[in-house]
Formats: C-alpha cells, structure tokens, sequence
C-alpha cells in the first residue's frame, strides 16, 4: 500500500536530518528524530500521528514558526535554519500560510481585512484580482465587510484559508483547522482546501488527526515518536484508519 | 481560599508587582510628608529651646496680632525699671530686625534663599564666640559661623551690610555659634549681631528693645520674680518663663510647618487618588481575564462568597505589602526631601527621623484602604460569575450598561459639582472650604470617569483616524485596540485626566490671574521708576534700606519718591487682622492710578486717613467720610477715616494708610517697594531731549544703588516683566508638582497596556505567525498607547479649562477680572501626556515582542 513520492513534481518545502530535541540528559525529548521529508508542490498532504508524534512540532519548524535543534528545513531555495527572526518574520508573511485550530482572525478586523493582512503587513496592494478570486471562492462575497464574529466557525475558518492563499504563498500550513467544528462545517473547509490544490494549483501541508480529514489529501505521511514511520498515497477514512491501528496509534 | 488568593497573586507575579507599585507610591507620599514634617516639628522644638534658654524669663510687649517684628518696642526706661524688681540678677536687652544682610568682598550681597536675613544685638547667653571677640563698638560686627564659613568671610575684614534704614561697612570682628557652644543651630539663615547701642541705631530702635531677657539671682524663684514683674510692669508688658518662650517661638515655626504639610499632603492625596483610580481599574482588568477559572472554583464548588472573599483577600495582601514598602519608601522620601531642601538652602540639622504611630496608623489607612475599597466592586462582580464559564469558550462579564453609566456618572459629577460650587462660594473657614473643595473635586472626577466610558469609542476611533489612514496596519491595529474595550481606555485615559485636568486647572486660574495683573499693570502704572530688592524668589520680597529713597528723592531728574511698606496683619478691624500697604497718599494716585472710585486718596490728615478696596468697603458697609477703628500690632488703636476708595488691589491692596501712620506704630523702617517720577522738563520738549531725561535719571537713581547692592531699578517695560515673569514661574511650580502624579498615571498605562496586551497574546502570536514583525508588533502598541493617552489628555485639558474658567469667574474681582485661556500651555500639555503614553508603552510593547509565538498561539 505504500508509495514513494512522485520524483517528477518540484518540492515546495522539505526537512533534512531535522531534528528538534528538548531537554538533554535523562530529561532529553526528541520530538523530532532526524526526519527527511519532502512535500511536492501543487500537492495536498495530511500529517498523522497520535499525540506527542511531533506532528505539531513538524509543522511549526516546517512553517519557521520553530526552529530545529539540527539538520536543515528549506522552503523553495531558502534555507529557514540561516534566517535571522527578522527574516523569517517575512518569509512568513511572504512565502507561507497559515490556517490554525481556532482565533484564526483577527477580531478588529473585517473578513476582507483579515484575508489582506499580511499584504497590508507588508504594505503592498497584492494581487487585487487574485483577492477577488480567492474571496470568490469562499463564497463570503457578500459577508466580508462582516467582523470576525458576525460569521459562523465554518465561515471564519474559510476566511481563515483565504487569507492564506491571498498571498499566493509558496505552501500552506494548516494546523488541525477543523479541529473545532461540527462534521457538516469540517467538510465545507476542507473542500475549499482541496479545490484551492485542485483549481488553484497551491501546495497545502494538514496537521489533524482525523481520518476523515486526512482522506481530503493526496498523500497521508504517518509520525511517531518524532519519526516518520509510513505513508499512503490517495487515501481513504477506511485505509487511514488501518493503518492507524497497525501503527498502533 | 487565603491559599488561593496567594497563589494566584505569587502566579501573577508581574500584574502583582505593578499594582503593589502603585500603592507604594501613594503610601510612600504619605508617609514621607508626615514623617519629614514631623522631623521638622522636633528640630524646630529643639531650636526653639536654643532660642530661649539664655534666659530664665523674657519680658516684651504684649501682642494680640501680627508678626513677631511688628510688636511694640520694650522702651529703654522699662529695663531700668526691670532692673530694679526685686530677684532680678541681670538683664539682657534683646533686638532684631529683617532683611540684613551682608554683602561679600565681591559686592555680591548674602541672600539665603528661603530663610531671612537677620540683624541683632550680640546677645552673649545665645550667641558664642568661636573665633575673635564679640563686637564691642559702633562699625563692628559678628556673624554665625555657618554664613562665615559658606562665604569666606574673614575675621579683621570689613564688609558693607544692608540694614533696614542704610547701607554701611562694619568690621567682621567675631564669628559665633547660635544656640550652642559646640555647634551653630541654624536653618540657612544669615546672622549678624552689633553691640547694642550699635544695633538701636542700624535698625533704626533708638528707644527700645524688642524684648528683655532676665536673668535670676541665685536663691530666688523664677515664679517669684515674674509675679513680682508682672504686677510692677502692668498690662501692657508680659513676662513670659524659658518654656513659654521656647512654646511660642516653635509654634511660630510650626506655623512654617503646617503649610509645608499642607502642601505635601495635597501632593499625596492627588497620588493616592490616581493610585485608587489604578488599582480599581487593575483588579477589573484582572477579574475580567480570571472569568474562566473563577468559573472553574465554581464548578468545584467554591461559593459566590468564597470567591468575593478571594479576590479581597487577594487585596489586602496587595495592600499590606504595599503599605510595609509604602512606609521603608516613605523614609527615604523624607531623607531625599530634606535633601532637597538642603539644596535649595534650607539646611536642616541632623536629626532621626520621626516616625509616629498615627503615620503608620495612616498608611495602614491609605495602602489598606484605598486597595480594599478598589477591590469592591470587582469583587461584587466576581460574585456573578456562573461555573458555565469555565466551560464557554468566550464568557464575558457583563459589562455595566452604559445607559446606566451616564446616569450614574452624571449624577455623582453633579453632585462633585455642587459641592465644589458651594466650596467656593459659601465663605467657609479653609478647612471645610479645602474638605468641600476636595470631595467635590473626588466626586467630579469620579462622576467623569464613569461617564467617559461613553465617548472613549468614539473618540479613540476619532482620534485613531488618521493614525489608521496614515501608519498603515501597525496603526490601524493600534487603534482598534485602543477603541476595542471602552472601560478599559477610559479609566486608563482617567489616571492621565486627573493630573492633566489639575495642570489645566492651573494654568487657566495662573494665566487669568496674571492677565488681570498684567492689565493692571498696564493701566494703573504712572511712576517711571521702580525700586525693588533684586531678590527674585517667591513670597513677598525683602525690604531694603529706607534712606535710598532720600537719596534718590534728592535727585534733580526726579520729581518725587512714594515709599510703600507692607505688613501681613498688620491691622486688625472688627478683631480681624488684615494685610496693609503703607504709601505716601499724597502720591498714592500719581503713581500708581488705584482706580478711585469716590473719595480722593490725598485728602484728609495722613495720620487718620485709610484708603478701601471695595470689597472691603462693601464688607464693613462703609463709604468715604466715615470713620474705622483700627488697632494696631502695638496694641494702640485709633480711629481712621475713610477718604477714598479704589477698586484696583494689585499695587494698594485692600488697606491703604499713609507711611506717617505706618511710622507711628510700627518699628520697621525698611521699605518693600518704591516708585519714582522724573521731574517734567519745563516747556515744549522734544523727543530726543525725553530720552536723554530718561538716560540721565536712570543713571543718577543707579549711581544711587550702587551703595545698595541689594537694590535694584526697572522701569516700566521692565517692572512689568519682572512681575509678568515672576507669576508664570509661580504657575510653572505648580504645574510641576501636579505633574508628579504623571509617574503614577505612567505606571497606570503601563498596567493596562501590559494587561491588555496579555489579553491579547493569541491573536498577538496569529499575527506574528503571519508575518507581523516585531517592530511592527511594537509599533501597534505604542499607536495604541498613544491614542489612548491623547484622549486622557484632552479630556483632562478639557476638564481642567471648564474647571479653571469656572474657579476663575468664582474668585474674588480684586484677585482676577479676565478670563485667559492658556492654549499653548494646553497643547503643549496634550502632548506630554502623548509622550508619557509612548514612555509607557516601551515595557509593554518590547515584551510582546519577545513573546514566543509558538507559546502564544497555545495559550488559552
């Protein structure tokens, strides 16, 4: 069942040896334990793993919210691990997307403000018509003059997502971004993740632990112990599931 | 729940520290004016006794009102007289006069900034030689050790000394010790002692002394001897013992004392006042961010009861710790304060400090109290909050309606209001006045506080404007945090507001009053010259020798001298003392145009005639022709007659005599002020040929001063910017002192934004997460800290006009006639509030910027 990852398509961002270790002595924690990973762009790929895998900490290195004890974590040609805080303050701004579990928006604002701000962080006008587009595809025309709670979790979380791709990133991270929904609203977000990889060619990097929001993806990479044990190509609740159990997670 | 309370303080370590910070401050202000006042009572008792202890009993004139240098003279006859009661060993005359003062070997004349300059006879049971001899023959004189040393003066040199009637060189035959043998008791005033018969002249006291001390043969009772003294001296003499004397002489210092006190507590009671506005706002900030694990003791099982008693305990504990630093701070506020004075030439003796249980009792009172009574409410609120709390997601406590505020609010201001009015207007004794004046100001504040809540949205969106247009997102954030929660900006904008509103208070009252002077000035001035000590401190200026007015009299460019004195009760009507100025009547309205209303100021006998204000000839119901009975500090009373009255009491006062009737019962002879006109050109007289009268008549009144180097002329220009000047100093001082209470609003600020900002923490780690830098990060706070200190700045300024304009149409005419907005003054006064909010805002915001993101996406 397993596969390895498709040689033809360019990679968006990838760990190298990257390990990330608190404590040291008897307290020493590996969370994550000289990981090679890769994640081809245009792709969508779901990370799994019980809790305390390091799936969270992957993600945050990955992201330059964190950085890694040793080995290196590159995002197109950049090398995070060289960057000063400053620089990956823009990277961020520049480069990555976020969508996190909850208070993913900035209550002061209005939707359209929300999904403009890094560009307004960063003082520029960005892509108008690509704003149009992405907030098109939130189907939130109508609401987002709306603050943040005015719109119900589904619409916040999908203002969430377009504020992510506004930026036309180079990858986005989502950190269990239906973690906190009803199924009906979890299904809503990530259909809007999948088509913006489908429809609007954006590579998207999912923490959860859900097997039915991992389904959504196309490759599914399975942590433990800070390692990366497996992975599945094209998956399905039912595949994901199994190998959950085989896992023993 | 003791426990709880404690660790939930010891967790918040930080939001612990700052409030605590807060308290300490206004204990500390507290405790350092009571302690460095009651330092000052016990040096001043000690002084006292130095005073008295050279003699068993003084005898002197006795005195119903009025200063110390206004009492009758002691004729030389009575010593005799004295001499001869039976138990009396020997007898010390005792003379003194203000406003001596030496000049140095550079011309320079000796002026202690605050303590006068002082003239006596050498009196050898106080003062003690420790270099020389004591001066023994007319031309010579002595000086305390202290004015010796701090101005190299030698012993063998001769220096010229300014007394109250001339000017004229004395040879320094001695130094001496006051008060002891061993060490010179002084509080920074300069002393010169002459051998008596010396003195009498120099002083212009031919025939008296001003007290005589006793000394008591060996063998007979101190109370015999001033029984017998007192039964052949009459009524008109008291013989007072060492430990009257030594009671009266402190409480004349004490006097000093007292308004010292005053002035320090009103400084502490505006810092208590923020500090209770802080921490009220403070324990609100922090209930509100405990909602959920409040709920959670809920849900375990705490009572409502349990968790109001909780968040007060936590309180007092803020309350007694602050009060222990409040009071170790208070001490060294004192010592720095003593310090303080010791620069500026008040120089205290050594002494421990004093500190009384009542002081201790007090900031027990005000750190306790004012923490305790803050805590009320929130803990009142706390109370609410429902163990489904702990479990929603976002539960907010309700916050007061603000309907309900505006009500509320308004009710109290108007109430504060009233208060203040009738503070004003009811004419009370000052204690009630300044109680009145101070619960209605509490009240006002208090009442505005309440209702800005109201308008701080708006206007924080109004004023964020075009920071929001102009600063991009940092700015825009800024003032979205600063409109965000109204409560919080409004109270936080209220620490500002109070010592911004007090500021404005000042400088619209200052600013009125010194227009109605200027005006004044300005209209009233007809005399070329005036003639003033060059001394430019605060308080009434020093006299000075009274022959210079002869002197300049005497001059051919000048037509005529008037010579003003003045004393501080120096008449007393209806058993009243009130303040008068002595002048030349006959001068008077050549001089000085006093606004005569009927009656004129030169007529009538210049030994019976007075000149009213009209308030006071409102006040006593009398018109001109009829007559006022007046006593004087000697005792004597006379019957004067009103010849005029003026509606101008910025030169005259409200009482007017002439200088003949000053002569007649008073002894001091030096003058407070003088005015001179140059003599008219005969004929037709060009311009050149004024401004060459003008040269010509400066220099010869110069040439005069030149043997008065305490002295010193203006004209007219000039006079008026010395006064000018010296009146905005004055408001300068105030405000300065007022603006004390920023380092306490500083803290404030600091507090919420800090609070606010830890409020905040996840959406703070969103956006860094999204690419806010951290100087951007920094930046949205201080544009928030910024908005929200301009709104308190405004409505400070704003308060502080409509209360100055208010106090200024309540005050008496005589005092202030314009109303005169400052508004350079207010602006300049918005901003520094702006830059005490950037100031505050420098913790808050580079801590925020360290925060780890990662940390602060987690946090819950």
């Amino acid at each position: 069942m397993t596969s390895s990852p498709t040689q033809a398509l360019a990679v968006a961002a990838q760990a190298v040896a990257a390990s990330k270790i608190y404590g040291s002595g008897d307290t020493e924690v590996r969370a994550l334990d000289a990981i090679d990973v890769g994640f081809e762009q245009g792709r969508f790929t779901a990370i799994m793993g019980p809790s305390g895998s390091g799936k969270s900490t992957l993600m945050h290195c990955m992201a330059g919210l964190d950085s890694v004890t040793s080995g290196q974590v590159i995002i197109g040609d950049t090398d995070l691990t060289t960057l000063s805080e400053k620089d990956l303050t823009l990277l961020r701004r520049d480069n990555v997307g976020f969508v996190f579990q909850a208070y993913n928006l900035v209550p002061t604002l209005t939707a359209i403000e929300n999904i403009t701000l890094p560009m307004d962080l960063a003082g520029s006008k960005g892509d108008t018509a690509w704003v149009d587009e992405v907030v098109g595809a939130t189907g939130l025309t109508d609401r987002v003059k709306h603050r943040p709670n005015e719109l119900s979790g589904g619409q916040q979380q999908r203002v969430a997502v377009a504020r992510a791709l506004a930026g036309k990133p180079q990858i986005i991270f989502a950190d269990e971004p239906t973690g906190n929904v009803d199924s009906n609203t979890a299904a809503e977000i990530l259909g809007f993740m999948r088509s913006a990889v489908d429809q609007m060619g954006q590579t998207i990097v999912m923490v959860t632990h859900d097997p039915v929001a991992a389904s959504y993806a196309d490759r599914v990479v399975f942590l433990v112990d800070g390692k990366i044990v497996d992975e599945l190509a094209d998956p399905t609740p039912q595949g994901i599931r199994d190998h959950m159990t085989q896992l023993g997670a | 729940m003791f426990k709880l309370a404690l660790r939930s303080l010891i967790d918040k370590k930080l939001r612990f520290a700052l409030t605590t910070f807060v308290v300490v401050l206004g204990v500390m202000f507290v405790v350092g004016s009571f302690t460095l006042t009651d330092s000052l009572r016990s040096t001043f008792a000690g002084l006292a006794r130095d005073i008295a202890q050279g003699a068993d009993l003084t005898v002197r004139a006795d005195q119903s009102f009025g200063g110390d240098f206004d009492r009758a003279t002691v004729p030389e006859a009575v010593g005799e007289q004295v001499l001869g009661v039976e138990g009396v060993d020997r007898i010390q005359p005792e003379l003194g006069a203000l406003n001596v003062f030496i000049v140095d070997s550079e011309g320079n004349p000796i002026r202690p900034p605050g303590p006068p300059a002082l003239g006596f006879n050498f009196n050898p049971g106080t003062f003690f030689i420790t270099e020389g001899r004591q001066p023994g023959a007319p031309g010579e004189f002595a000086a305390d050790t202290s004015t010796a040393a701090n101005n190299g003066l030698l012993v063998g040199e001769t220096y010229e000394i300014s007394g109250p009637i001339s000017a004229e060189p004395f040879e320094l035959v001695g130094v001496f010790n006051f008060g002891s043998p061993d060490s010179h008791t002084g509080l920074g005033q300069t002393m010169a002692a002459f051998e008596l018969d010396e003195a009498q002249r120099f002083f212009g006291m031919e025939d008296g002394y001003q007290a005589i001390s006793v000394l008591v043969s060996t063998g007979s009772e101190v109370s015999d001897v001033q029984a017998r003294l007192e039964a052949a001296l009459g009524d008109d003499y008291r013989v007072i013992t060492q430990e009257v004397d030594a009671a009266e002489q402190e409480e004349d210092f004490n006097q000093v004392v007292d308004i010292f006190n005053t002035i320090l507590l009103v400084f502490a009671f505006i810092a208590v006042f923020v500090a209770a506005f802080i921490i009220n706002n403070t324990f609100q900030i922090i209930l509100g961010q405990r909602v959920r694990e409040i709920g959670l003791w809920r849900a375990i099982g705490a009572t409502p009861r349990q968790v109001s008693r909780s968040v007060i305990t936590e309180s007092a504990i803020v309350g007694v710790v602050a009060t222990i630093i409040g009071i170790g701070l208070g001490l060294v506020l004192a010592l720095m304060l003593r310090a303080i004075l010791e620069l500026i030439g008040f120089p205290l003796p050594p002494g421990p400090l004093t500190l009384r249980p009542r002081t201790v009792g007090l900031a027990l009172l005000v750190g306790l109290g004012v923490t305790m009574i803050s805590s009320i409410a929130p803990a009142l609120r706390a109370r609410k909050i429902s163990p489904v709390a702990a479990l929603a997601h976002d539960f907010r406590l309700d916050a007061t309606s603000l309907r309900r505020r505006v009500i509320a609010g308004g009710t109290v201001f108007a109430v504060g209001v009233v208060a203040l009015a009738a503070g004003m207007t009811a004419g009370l004794d000052t204690t009630p006045t300044f109680v009145l004046l101070g619960i209605g100001a509490v009240l006002a504040f208090v009442g505005i506080n309440t209702v800005s809540p109201a308008f701080a949205r708006p206007a924080a969106s109004a004023l964020g404007r075009p920071v929001k247009s102009l600063f991009g997102m940092p700015g825009r954030l800024g003032r979205d945090n600063a409109a965000r929660n109204p409560r919080r900006t409004a109270s936080t904008a209220g620490a500002l507001l109070i010592g911004l509103a007090l500021m404005g208070l000042a400088a619209v009252v200052g600013e009125s009053v010194k227009k109605t002077f200027v005006n004044i000035i300005e209209n009233a001035v007809e005399a070329d010259y005036f003639i003033r000590s060059a001394e430019t401190g605060f308080g009434p200026p020093p006299g000075f020798p009274a022959r210079l007015a002869d002197e300049i009299e005497a001059l051919d460019e000048i037509e005529s001298v008037m010579r003003i004195q003045f004393a501080f009760g120096g008449l007393s009507v209806d058993g009243e003392p009130r303040d008068i100025v002595a002048a030349d009547m006959a001068l008077a309205d050549d001089h000085f145009d006093g606004q005569v209303s009927s009656g004129d100021m030169a007529a009538g006998d210049p030994l019976t005639a007075l000149a009213l204000h009209s308030d006071s000839a409102e006040s006593l119901r009398v018109g001109v022709g009829d007559t006022v009975e007046a006593t004087f500090p000697d005792n004597q009373t006379e019957t004067l007659t009103v010849v005029a009255i003026f509606e101008d009491a910025a030169i005259y006062g409200n009482w007017l005599i002439d200088g003949a009737l000053w002569d007649r019962h008073f002894n001091r002879n030096d003058l407070a002020f003088a005015s001179a006109r140059i003599a008219d050109l005969p004929g037709a007289v060009g311009e050149a040929e004024q401004a060459a009268l003008q040269d010509r008549s400066r220099a010869a009144i110069e040439g005069v001063l030149d043997r008065y180097p305490t002295v010193m002329v203006e004209n007219q220009a000039e006079f008026r910017q010395t006064q000018e000047s010296q009146l905005t100093a004055l408001i300068r001082v105030i405000q300065v002192l007022i603006g004390l209470s920023f380092v306490i609003a500083l803290i404030g600020i600091i507090n919420t934004l800090s609070l606010s900002v830890f409020e905040r923490i996840h959406e703070i780690g969103l956006l860094r997460s999204v690419g806010m830098t951290r100087k951007q990060l920094r930046r949205s706070i201080y544009w928030e800290a910024l908005i929200v200190a301009v709104f308190g700045g405004l409505l400070g300024v704003t308060v502080g006009t409509v209360f100055g304009v208010a106090t200024t149409l309540a005050l008496p005419e005589s005092f202030v006639q314009t109303v005169a907005v400052p508004w350079l003054d207010l602006v300049v006064f918005v901003l520094i509030s702006a830059v005490a909010g950037l100031l505050a805002a420098i913790l808050p915001a580079v801590r925020a910027g360290r925060m780890n993101i990662l940390d602060a996406i987690a946090h819950e």
